[in-house]
């Protein structure tokens, strides 16, 4: 007689996940399900939040002009945070690539403005950029390039501009890092083919490694999109947003709209339509990634 | 019957006789010891000299016929002494702030509490001052230790007194008898006394006696006489005021003094603040629009540093500590920093009217009381009394004294020795009529910001009409959503 197979019991799997559900819905699904709720309500902080429907969202949309300046600053610094920050990471990567003891070196010595807190990074960039004693300007003014010693963060023209480039500077090094890493996967064999081929240094990068680094690209794209719209303490710590909102992005709004104007409903609203940005620009990302590259 | 009415006829007689013997000893002995006052010698020689902030603090003022004499000043609401600490009971509290560099002194001021109150412990809870608003209203008000804590005037105390978060204090005898009366203000909110303003803050201009001397300066004392000074000053190579128009915050500053003359009175000024934070003014208006184009004529006659909007708070710092410029246009709170830059400032600092009318001006300077201590209404009822009766010991002359010399400040407490040479030099100024801060007026802290990047951007080179029209159509979208 055939002894019948004891069936193993999955039901203790789910009881295995429970606790991990738990920590996911109390820190992640309730805050993002109350904040949906606050989004419809007016609401201070301390009275009972009072119920607008979806005023806070139309007002948004029609009447505030704001709330579109910051969403166009946000935009434009994303796009020029990701492709610089990109583009450079993409080529340290390729000159560190190998291990050797100056390039494990100059890696440590890009990827070290990545361990510094923001805060320590945006009062170095304050100090450089200072309009009258600062480093950037005293060099500039010493080669007799006065007219380029700008106002660099007191300037509506510049101040967004600034900030960007202080966060390329200070996360490069980081996506030079997955750079690397996704570099020394591609095997040696296809260089060497390429080069039996007689294909040129430029030729063996638009063949070769940009192919193969494109899964790696879509990542830090990805990943320098969300850090770009994250870029709070950096705006906040250099400028505050200012002058005159220029250099403010959805981050700095909505936290000023949550805890400086105490209107916490509104911010809510402005951290929905941060959210959608987002995944409209991931999407946007990953859609021509994958059309034009079919990663 | 008769004798006796002769008798008590004769007592009293004697009785008005010992009287008035007794008093024509007593006052020259009272006059002579006002008169040797220790600080401040015999005679008093310049007009509005104060001998500080004693519950019998003597100013030197004009008498009717024109002579200058020594008169008592009340700084207190009460006449009576001020009374001593209150004794606390047992248990530990937590004392919520946003002043991490008043930490040691404060600890220090907390172990003598601690000594004169076995079994009582207070913990200090510092938190940066960005964060305190938002994250310190939310935890202090569901933590029944958090027993103590500080606001500043403004937004920031009328949030948390909205929140229902504060005892009254307005029966305890220490408000009436220790703390500068004019000072209590701050601190109060639908009749009560929610707090007790510490910090008795000038947030007047700081100059730099020094560089007024070697130049033989006059102080400008009114419009057309500081437009001159400024371009005096720019001419000698300094930076007339050291403003960080890249730091609103300090920038800010400035607007108190712009305002303190701008309104026939200050009922008149808070109804026009009050008009624009409630959106049914408009920067547009006269007089706001009058005040703004005295910021563009103090930008044209060079009262402001190069590329303005891009000064930082600590560039601007630097530029007054080491002597490039000669006005640090934040107020007697930033003496404290200056000294840690440069200590050869010590003693060459004073405050500066800053004065922005031509016409007589009611007030010469702007005053502050802010770090306003509050006893918290959510915690337990042995807690608050040992809040109450730390309160009570921060606010006894010799332990405020300890607090106002260590850390640079002014406070709003009777009988205290000042020792800091800066503290002295300016403490006259408690008794001048100076205007409490109107910028805190402002209580929607998105308005006033925008108010002050107008200005900011008006100093920046923007056409003060246009801006004005922008910045007026910014904050009437922000206060109808």
């Amino acid at each position: 007689m055939q002894k019948k197979k004891s069936r193993p019991d999955h039901r203790v799997y789910y009881w295995m996940i429970l606790p991990a559900i738990f920590i996911y819905a109390a820190l992640y699904l309730y805050p993002a399900i109350s904040n949906l709720r606050y989004s419809l309500t007016r609401w201070d902080g301390i009275g009972t939040p009072k119920f607008v429907g979806l005023h806070n969202f139309t007002n948004m949309l029609t009447n505030d002009d704001l709330f579109f300046k910051v969403l166009g600053n946000n935009v434009r610094f994303s796009l020029l945070v990701v492709t610089l920050q990109t583009a450079f990471a993409l080529f340290f990567a390729i000159f560190l690539v190998k291990n050797t003891r100056t390039t494990i070196f100059l890696r440590t010595l890009y990827f070290f403005p990545t361990i510094l807190s923001s805060v320590s990074v945006a009062m170095i960039w304050l100090f450089l950029y200072d309009p009258n004693f600062g480093a950037i300007n005293v060099g500039l003014k010493k080669f007799g390039l006065n007219s380029f010693a700008l106002n660099w963060l007191g300037s509506e023209n510049s101040a967004l501009y600034a900030i960007a480039f202080t966060q390329i500077w200070f996360h490069t090094g980081q996506m030079m890092v997955i750079y690397i890493a996704g570099l020394q996967q591609i095997p040696l064999e296809l260089y060497e083919a390429a080069e039996v081929d007689g294909a040129s240094k430029w030729q063996q990068f638009k063949s070769v490694t940009w192919p193969m680094a494109l899964p790696t690209t879509a990542v830090v794209i990805a990943y320098t999109t969300i850090q770009s719209f994250r870029a709070f303490d950096l705006v906040y710590a250099m400028t505050q947003g200012g002058p005159n909102n220029s250099s403010s992005i959805l981050a700095t709004l909505i936290y000023l709209t949550a805890f400086n104007e105490f209107r916490l409903g509104y911010a809510a609203a402005q951290s929905i339509l941060m959210v959608i940005t987002i995944v409209i620009l991931t999407l946007v990302q990953r859609r021509v990634i994958r059309t034009k590259y079919g990663v | 019957m008769k004798t006796k009415r002769i008798a008590s006829f004769g007592a009293l007689r004697l009785g008005v006789i010992s009287t008035l013997a007794l008093a024509l000893v007593i006052t020259p002995l009272g006059v002579g010891m006002a008169a040797s006052t220790p600080s401040f010698g015999k005679s008093c020689p310049t007009e509005g000299t104060s001998t500080g902030t004693s519950s019998k603090s003597l100013q030197c003022t004009k008498n009717s016929s024109g002579k200058l004499t020594w008169v008592y000043v009340r700084l207190g609401s009460s006449t009576l002494s001020p009374v001593p600490a209150l004794s606390a009971p047992d248990g530990t509290i937590e004392f919520w702030h946003w002043r991490a560099e008043d930490k040691i002194v404060l600890q220090s001021i907390i172990d003598k509490f601690e000594a004169a109150n076995p079994g009582t412990y207070i913990n200090q809870v510092i938190m940066p001052s960005g964060d305190y608003t938002n994250t310190a209203y939310a935890k202090i008000r569901t933590n029944p230790k958090a027993a103590i804590f500080a606001t500043f005037r403004g937004s920031q105390f009328a949030q948390f007194a909205k929140g229902d978060m504060m005892t009254d204090l307005n029966s305890q005898r220490y408000t009436k008898r220790n703390v500068v009366a004019n000072g209590l203000v701050a601190g109060q909110y639908g009749g009560k006394q929610l707090g007790i303003p510490y910090q008795y803050l000038f947030n007047n201009p700081v100059y730099n006696t020094a560089i007024f001397a070697k130049e033989k300066w006059a102080l400008p004392t009114n419009l057309t006489t500081l437009l001159s000074w400024c371009k005096t000053a720019k001419a000698a190579g300094y930076t007339p005021l050291a403003w960080s128009g890249g730091f609103r915050p300090n920038a800010g500053q400035i607007l108190n003094s712009m305002l303190m003359n701008s309104a026939p009175d200050y009922a008149t000024l808070q109804n026009r603040i009050e008009a624009i934070d409630t959106g049914s003014a408009d920067l547009t208006s006269p007089w706001f629009t009058d005040m703004a184009n005295k910021y563009k004529k103090m930008a044209d006659a060079g009262c402001f540093p190069e590329n303005a909007t891009g000064v930082t708070d600590a560039a601007a710092l630097n530029l007054f500590a080491t002597g490039k410029a000669a006005v640090l246009p934040t107020g007697s709170f930033s003496m404290g920093a200056v000294k840690a830059i440069n200590p050869d400032m010590s003693g060459k600092m004073n405050l500066f009217s800053l004065i922005t009318t031509d016409d007589k001006p009611q007030y010469v300077g702007i005053h502050n009381n802010t770090f306003i201590l509050s006893v918290n209404k959510n915690a337990t009822r042995t807690n608050q009394k040992i809040a109450n009766a730390f309160i009570s010991y921060l606010v006894t002359g010799s332990i405020a004294g300890i607090y106002a010399n260590a850390t640079s400040q002014h406070v709003n407490v009777l009988d205290v020795n000042y020792t800091n040479v800066d503290l002295l030099n300016t403490s006259a100024w408690q008794a001048k009529k100076t205007l409490l801060a109107p910028r805190f007026l402002w209580l929607n802290q998105g308005v006033r910001d925008l108010v002050e990047d107008a200005l900011i951007a008006i100093v920046g080179g923007k056409p003060v009409d246009a801006t004005l029209a922008d910045f007026s159509k910014q904050i009437k979208q922000k206060l109808s959503a």
